[in-house]
């Protein structure tokens, strides 16, 4: 019997690029990209398959280290690690944008060392202005004749709607389930969202949509459990995706309730506005409104308002801090965050990791104490 | 052996920097109490600031002075203690660090060299090079010095842009126009002034002619024996073109450091007495432990080109409009840079007058400068700047030149380990000159 629901989500997120493969069998073309800068919107108006290109935290970095140096963000080192190895053979493009440093440069590195008959860079400026904007409005244009040219037809205003309009349902969908996790306990548990958002980056929207109405109606199903009470936490920082961690924090006796991590909430919120000018939308959701740290937006610490409201919106007690090794844009923040937080009246704990998860247990003993001190 | 020792110059010229560059040196002798006073990035271009008459200090530099006058490590570690990561740029560090102890006493810390910074009005910061840039002014302005912060944002075209697409072109000099008018009218708001437009196209022309010296300095720098090693350009070369350009004393001070360079060529007069080795520098210099060149003369090693701050050819522009003018350098520039190969270049497309080689171009100076090898410095806390050096390494190789990349840090010299650095080096050197015994052999 076919699975659904939540155990789809599950085998999806085992079976990692399974579907994108099986797509590339049937004929349709699949396009890796990282980082949300170059809309996934636009790949899937011209037919292409867009997959979230992942790293794999139990896969060893070996060769990258002939290519790159060690010192730099293990989540993208890992990544073209995989490439390297063969992993993402099936991809016939690459999309990368300059989202930060280590992107940036890996984009060259990979470009020459494993180059793909179709690669692209989305430039992303650093500061939010009228002019940056228009910058990245000019770079979308440009993205999306290049993606035309792979597609071999151009993409249609409709089409390009149609697009928007399914993401834009997914993201409200998403919600949707973020919602049934206010109540305590939670319907759903933090590793199974990401389970299913995980699973969501390797489909196409209208199969992600599937799957998403699947999960609400199995999780709206369930009865509500009384429950034990437990710590409520925030999960703040760096790219997650792998399920591990979170079910760590959730073994100790605590509950992953919301989170702001790009995967997550924070790739999720709101819509792209879709009037009359869809690229105009992009601007207003992708680089005006994406809350990633590598933009600068002013030394007002308010600029961490969300997270705070997010975390009251979702009775945290406390928020986890998840840093990767090397990731400037996050460690500059993680001081000023920290103290805002602390001014809000939350408790945070920082778990920085190398994208091994090699320290989980030295990470299970402080996660313990933090939720101990919490209740 | 180093142990942390500054650099013997070799040049004349270059032992008369701070005499030649008053305007730099005896910039603190000029302050005025309470006047404007911008902390600046290098990459903001000195010539809008010259335009403004405004005084600057450059936090980055004052990092390098730090970590020379052996301050640097307390102040950094002052940084970690409030939370900043050993992770992150150890010039970032040292400037925290150096502000939260101004902040703690009141004044500036009897420790700080050169008399400290000059207090701030102001923060001016780039978008450009690395990602702890636009974070940096970010964290200081929020956290310890709440001035007025601003960014310029120039772009840079990925390595396999089209640029000679006119569109491309055209949607690289259109933000980069942008910024610099932002930057403009916030230097005319917060300063109650105009930009004098005469003293920019003077300073634009004076920078041309900085960038066409240094242009043929580097080409001098191929002769055997190499009459300028990379300890005298950093000690020299650096403050003039990085914070001087389109000053009149550095032009001044250009032409007789190329003049010298010319003389010794003429006269076959080389940096070290017994060149064996003419070696590649890629990196930054560990500021702390500039004499660690002056070390590896004593063993045979000289070397006569750098990848880092490097100023290119030159690039005519029309200064009519004096800022269109900055625009088309910096992007004509960026041109230039990326035709070479701009694969690993963290971003090419500058208004300051320096940037990195392309691939392609270091290779071509492994013929040009007669080289034996490169030696890379990978920087921990400098990802931007480490990141592309196993790429070289790897072209390198396929011209049949051998690479050593060994691990420190710019700023900070608690990592510097000299006995397993120099034992890498001597080790080094010795597996050059066996391969060229061996080739002797053979042939």
């Amino acid at each position: 019997m076919a699975l659904r629901g939540l155990a789809r989500a599950r085998a999806l997120y085992e079976g990692r690029d399974q579907r994108a493969r099986e797509l590339k069998a049937e004929g349709r073309k699949v396009v890796g990209y990282l980082c949300y800068f170059a809309p996934p919107e636009i790949l899937e108006a011209a037919g292409l398959v867009p997959y979230r290109i992942r790293g794999d935290v139990r896969h060893p970095v070996t060769r990258a280290d002939e290519y790159v140096e060690p010192y730099g963000c293990p989540f993208v080192r890992n990544t073209f690690d995989l490439a390297v190895t063969g992993r993402y053979d099936f991809l016939d493009g690459l999309v990368m944008s300059h989202a930060c440093d280590s992107v940036q440069r890996m984009y060259g590195i990979w470009t020459h060392y494993k180059p793909l008959a179709f690669s692209h860079m989305v430039n992303v400026p650093h500061t939010v202005t009228e002019a940056s904007e228009r910058f990245y409005r000019r770079e979308l244009g440009f993205f999306r004749e290049r993606v035309e040219q792979l597609a071999g037809r151009p993409i249609s205003d409709e089409a390009l709607h149609e697009s928007i309009a399914c993401y834009n349902r997914t993201r409200e969908l998403t919600r949707e389930l973020y919602a049934l996790r206010k109540s305590d306990p939670p319907r759903l548990s933090g590793a199974e969202m990401l389970e299913v958002l995980i699973a969501g980056t390797g489909l196409p929207a209208a199969e992600f949509e599937d799957l998403l109405r699947e999960v609400l109606a199995e999780v709206r199903a369930r009865a509500a459990a009384p429950g034990v009470k437990r710590a409520r936490l925030l999960f703040y920082g760096c790219i997650n995706d792998d399920v591990s961690l979170i079910r760590l924090v959730e073994e100790c006796s605590a509950r992953v309730v919301m989170d702001d991590t790009c995967i997550g909430a924070r790739g999720m919120a709101g819509t792209v506005p879709d009037g009359a000018d869809p690229m105009g939308g992009f601007v207003q959701y992708y680089f005006r409104g994406f809350q990633c740290p590598r933009t600068y937006r002013g030394t007002d610490l308010s600029r961490f308002d969300y997270v705070v409201e997010a975390a009251r919106e979702y009775g945290a007690q406390g928020v986890i801090l998840y840093i990767l090794s090397f990731c400037d844009p996050h460690k500059f923040d993680l001081v000023e965050v920290r103290r805002h937080l602390e001014q809000a009246g939350l408790a945070s704990l920082v778990l920085e990791d190398d994208y091994t998860l090699a320290n989980v247990e030295s990470m299970r003993t402080r996660i313990q104490a933090f939720v101990e001190m919490l209740s | 052996m180093t142990e942390l020792r500054r650099a013997t110059k070799s040049l004349d010229t270059v032992r008369r920097a701070r005499e030649m560059l008053g305007s730099y040196y005896k910039r603190a002798e000029r302050r005025r109490e309470g006047a404007p006073l911008a902390w600046c990035m290098a990459g903001v271009p000195s010539e809008v600031l010259q335009a403004f008459d405004l005084s600057c200090e450059w936090p980055e530099n004052f990092g390098t002075v730090c970590a020379a006058r052996g301050v640097a490590a307390e102040l950094c570690e002052r940084a970690e203690g409030e939370g900043y990561s050993q992770d992150l740029c150890s010039y970032v560090r040292n400037s925290i660090g150096y502000v939260s102890r101004l902040l703690e006493l009141g004044q500036v810390p009897p420790e700080a060299p050169r008399g400290g910074l000059g207090t701030a009005t102001m923060l001016l910061g780039s978008g450009a090079l690395c990602d702890p840039r636009i974070k940096w002014f970010q964290s200081l302005s929020s956290q310890y010095l709440p001035l007025p912060v601003f960014h310029i944002d120039p772009m840079s075209p990925p390595h396999d842009s089209h640029v000679d697409d006119p569109r491309i072109e055209a949607h690289y000099k259109e933000i980069l126009s942008e910024t610099l008018h932002e930057q403009v009218a916030f230097l005319e708001r917060t300063l109650g002034r105009p930009m004098d437009t005469e003293r920019l196209r003077a300073a634009l022309g004076n920078a041309q002619e900085t960038i066409a010296l240094l242009w043929e300095i580097q080409s001098l720098r191929r002769a055997v024996p190499c009459p300028m090693g990379s300890e005298d350009f950093f000690t020299g070369g650096v403050v003039p073109l990085l914070f001087m350009l389109g000053e009149r004393d550095a032009v001044e001070y250009f032409r007789c450091l190329r003049d010298e360079v010319r003389d010794r060529v003429a006269r076959g007069v080389g940096v070290i007495p017994d060149e064996r080795f003419r070696l590649l520098w890629m990196g930054i210099p560990p500021w702390y432990n500039l004499g660690f060149f002056n070390s590896l003369g004593e063993l045979g090693a000289v070397f006569p080109a750098e990848t880092s701050y490097y100023v290119g050819a030159p690039v005519e522009i029309d200064l009519s409009d004096p800022l269109e003018a900055l625009v088309d350098r910096t992007w004509k520039r960026a041109v230039w840079i990326t035709r070479w190969g701009a694969e690993v270049i963290p971003e090419n497309l500058s208004p300051s007058g320096f940037s990195q080689p392309g691939t392609r171009l270091i290779r071509q100076w492994v013929h040009d400068y007669r080289l034996d090898g490169a030696v890379m410095h990978r920087t921990r806390s400098c990802r931007a700047v480490s990141w592309g050096q196993i790429h070289i390494k790897n072209q390198l190789e396929e011209e049949g030149i051998p690479s050593l990349i060994f691990e420190s840090d710019m700023a900070d010299p608690r990592s510097w380990a000299d006995t397993i650095i120099m034992g890498q080096i001597q080790g080094f050197l010795e597996a050059i000159a066996a391969g060229r015994r061996e080739r002797a052999r053979a042939s």
